[in-house]
């Protein structure tokens, strides 16, 4: 426990004060006196101040004290949380009494349905000490799972004087009943913040009840036992798609229900990934790791566990041993880069040539464009432009350019389908130097779809990683030199005739709608101008399809011979 | 008063599309006439008299750069109302 300036002195008062208040707010419902409304509102103030004490430490402390650690300032921040809740409590119990003031018949309140509410809560109180110094995670649980019992006992309260109302007697009371019986309820949810701020304070990551609970569900199912003092649960991340991703190791010299020696590990030796969030969204991937698992053993993680419950899911995958390729291109070393790219390589030519279905198939770039606009302008207003005449020569409005593109969209088919990653951005794909493999993470999109949307995605994720040292930069650009290198030589021998159309559109996309994770207001206006010229050379083709040439000068990759080269690469033939 | 009036049009071109619109506007020149417009905006110029020019040529690190600038002073114009004649500058 912090003993520093008598903060937790302070902090103990709290919880003690609003006990005590809560304790004679019980007593003034089964016998309202002048002397305890008296002396509960004279304690509201003193709790007030108590708070503000704490609060000021708390920031101060925070503020002052370079030598805390992690851990300590976790801990300082809960207090500072329950603090502000208990706080909270204490004015809902002083808000209790106001409303008895309009009960015309105090006896109306039933004993039998407020003693068992006031049992909860005192009972909760009384954990939160405990739960603090002892780093207690099952009574911290407890008291957030206080609030389901409140809900609950409230719930019933409600409806009876509800369905009592229709006779329309004393509905006066009644309502003040309600009225209430709902401070009781709020007291809930401020116990729930308590709890919440005490897992914080163990854990050190800010996690909802619901989270832990599917937390722990996943892990109980996955084989790491019941105890979750056993296991170190830490950087969690919010991510693009709105889940939280986190990774889950046993802690060193724990006991291990798998018998695992190097205590490092999970099921899969090196801990897991656990990720949680919408629920179709994590079914989608649970399905979609699946089906690749089925085509290409080790090419995917492996899937530990899964949770779902009404309206989220969790899902506990292996974490893989390697770099993601940003990693590589922008930090390895060039013989391992080469390894990688060249893996990579045979990895998608092996699943394209499995995977490969005949068409056509309508693809829908444009549509993701105009779906992803509204984000892309929250970030960048300007990122538009309206049509323009300039003396005569005319350039169209974004839109128009998306209407006109999107029409012409309609008659490029592509030719075939292969099962396609989904999201193929640079950071999804990690390479195993040691067991020469690439692995696909972050799945919840793969479908059958064009090949052109994973290349494009690939190419703009490279294309827009925020490196400009040049040596740095050539190493991107000889990634998508390689990349479209391939991918020509692919689509070349497959026949594919409309392929540097299609690429033109989905590039188009990918630049454009990529401008919403760019705050480099420079770079990413670069981005859109680049899409737009792409739409641009769309709109202005005439001819037959297969006469168009991708104009690639917009990856500025330097590969605009490769386009001209009508030899295949050696790879895809 | 004179409120300023501006239009900015920015985008990526290659040689063969940017020569349209560098016509265009030699064209505009031409006829003493330039209108630009995008969206609800619009502006008219009247190049006439003597025109200031300047072009300017820079290469530096990789980049490379040229710009026509065309200035000059437009003609006080006359404006005629039910009973009286004015003239203003803008």
């Amino acid at each position: 426990m912090i003993t520093f300036e008598g903060l937790s002195e302070n902090f103990r008062f709290l919880v003690l004060e609003v006990s005590g208040q809560l304790r004679a707010t019980h007593e003034f419902m089964r016998a309202p006196t002048r002397e305890l409304f008296d002396r509960i509102t004279g304690r509201d103030d003193y709790i007030d101040n108590l708070k503000t004490i704490i609060e000021n430490k708390c920031f101060s402390r925070i503020h002052t004290d370079n030598s805390l650690d992690r851990r300590e300032i976790h801990r300082i921040r809960a207090i500072h949380t329950i603090a502000v809740n208990l706080e909270r409590i204490a004015d809902f119990c002083v808000n209790i009494l106001g409303q008895m003031a309009h009960l015309s018949d105090p006896g109306r309140l039933r004993a039998d349905e407020y003693d068992p509410i006031f049992a909860e809560i005192a009972a909760s109180l009384n954990r939160i000490i405990p739960a603090l110094e002892k780093e207690d995670l099952p009574a911290a649980l407890a008291i957030c799972r206080s609030e389901y019992e409140l809900d609950r006992l409230y719930e019933a309260v409600f409806h009876r004087t509800l369905a009592e109302m229709s006779d329309g007697r004393s509905v006066h009371d009644r309502i003040t009943t309600i009225f209430i019986f709902r401070y009781l309820e709020r007291i809930g949810d401020s116990l729930l913040n308590v709890g919440e701020a005490l897992i914080f304070s163990v854990l050190g990551e800010k996690i909802k009840i619901k989270q832990f609970e599917a937390l722990q569900k996943t892990l109980s199912t996955s084989g790491f036992g019941d105890s979750l003092s056993d296991i170190d649960f830490r950087s969690i991340w919010g991510t693009r798609s709105g889940c939280r991703i986190g990774r889950v190791e046993r802690v060193r010299n724990a006991r291990s229900s798998t018998g695992d020696a190097e205590g490092g590990g999970a099921p899969g030796g090196l801990g897991s990934i656990y990720k949680q969030g919408n629920k179709k969204k994590i079914l989608k991937e649970r399905d979609n790791i699946a089906r690749w698992s089925t085509l290409f053993p080790n090419l995917v993680p492996e899937i530990f566990g899964y949770h779902e419950d009404d309206d989220s899911a969790a899902l506990l995958v292996e974490f893989l041993q390697g770099c993601t390729l940003d990693e590589i291109v922008l930090t390895g070393d060039v013989e391992i880069l080469q390894n990688a790219m060249f893996v990579l390589l045979q990895t998608l030519h092996e699943i394209w040539e499995k995977t490969a279905t005949p068409g056509p198939v309508a693809t829908d770039f444009m549509r993701q464009m105009r779906s992803r606009m509204e984000a892309v302008l929250q970030v960048h207003p300007g990122l538009r432009r309206e049509g323009v005449d300039l003396c005569g020569a005319g350039a169209l409005s974004t839109e128009q350019l998306i209407d006109r593109c999107e029409a012409i969209e309609k008659t490029l088919p592509a030719p075939f389908t292969v099962f396609i990653h989904g999201d193929f951005n640079v950071n999804n794909l990690v390479y195993d130097h040691a067991r020469q493999a690439v692995r696909f993470i972050d799945l919840y999109r793969s479908r059958d779809c064009d090949y052109v949307q994973d290349i494009s995605v690939f190419l703009v994720s490279n294309y827009r990683l925020p490196v400009f040292e040049p040596a740095l930069r050539e190493r991107i650009r000889w990634v998508m030199r390689e990349f479209m290198l391939f991918a020509t030589g692919v689509a070349a021998a497959r026949g594919d005739a409309t392929f540097q159309a299609r690429l033109a559109l989905a590039l188009a996309r990918s630049l454009y709608t990529s401008t919403r994770f760019e705050l480099n207001h420079h770079f990413a206006k670069d981005m859109y101008l680049r899409s737009h010229y792409l739409m641009e050379r769309i709109v202005a083709h005439r001819g037959p399809w297969e006469n168009f040439r991708l104009p690639v000068e917009v990856l500025d990759c330097g590969c605009n011979a490769i386009m001209r080269e009508e030899t295949p690469c050696a790879l895809a033939s | 008063m004179s409120s300023e009036e501006k239009f900015v049009f920015e985008s990526l071109q290659d040689c063969e599309s940017i020569r349209a619109f560098l016509e265009a506007l030699t064209e505009g020149v031409g006829s003493k006439h330039l209108v630009l417009s995008s969206g609800g905006e619009r502006i008219e110029l009247y190049p006439q008299g003597l025109l200031q020019v300047e072009v300017k040529a820079r290469r530096k690190g990789g980049s490379s750069k040229v710009s026509l600038k065309l200035e000059w002073k437009d003609a006080p114009r006359v404006e005629t109302t039910d009973r009286t004649l004015s003239v203003s500058s803008n």
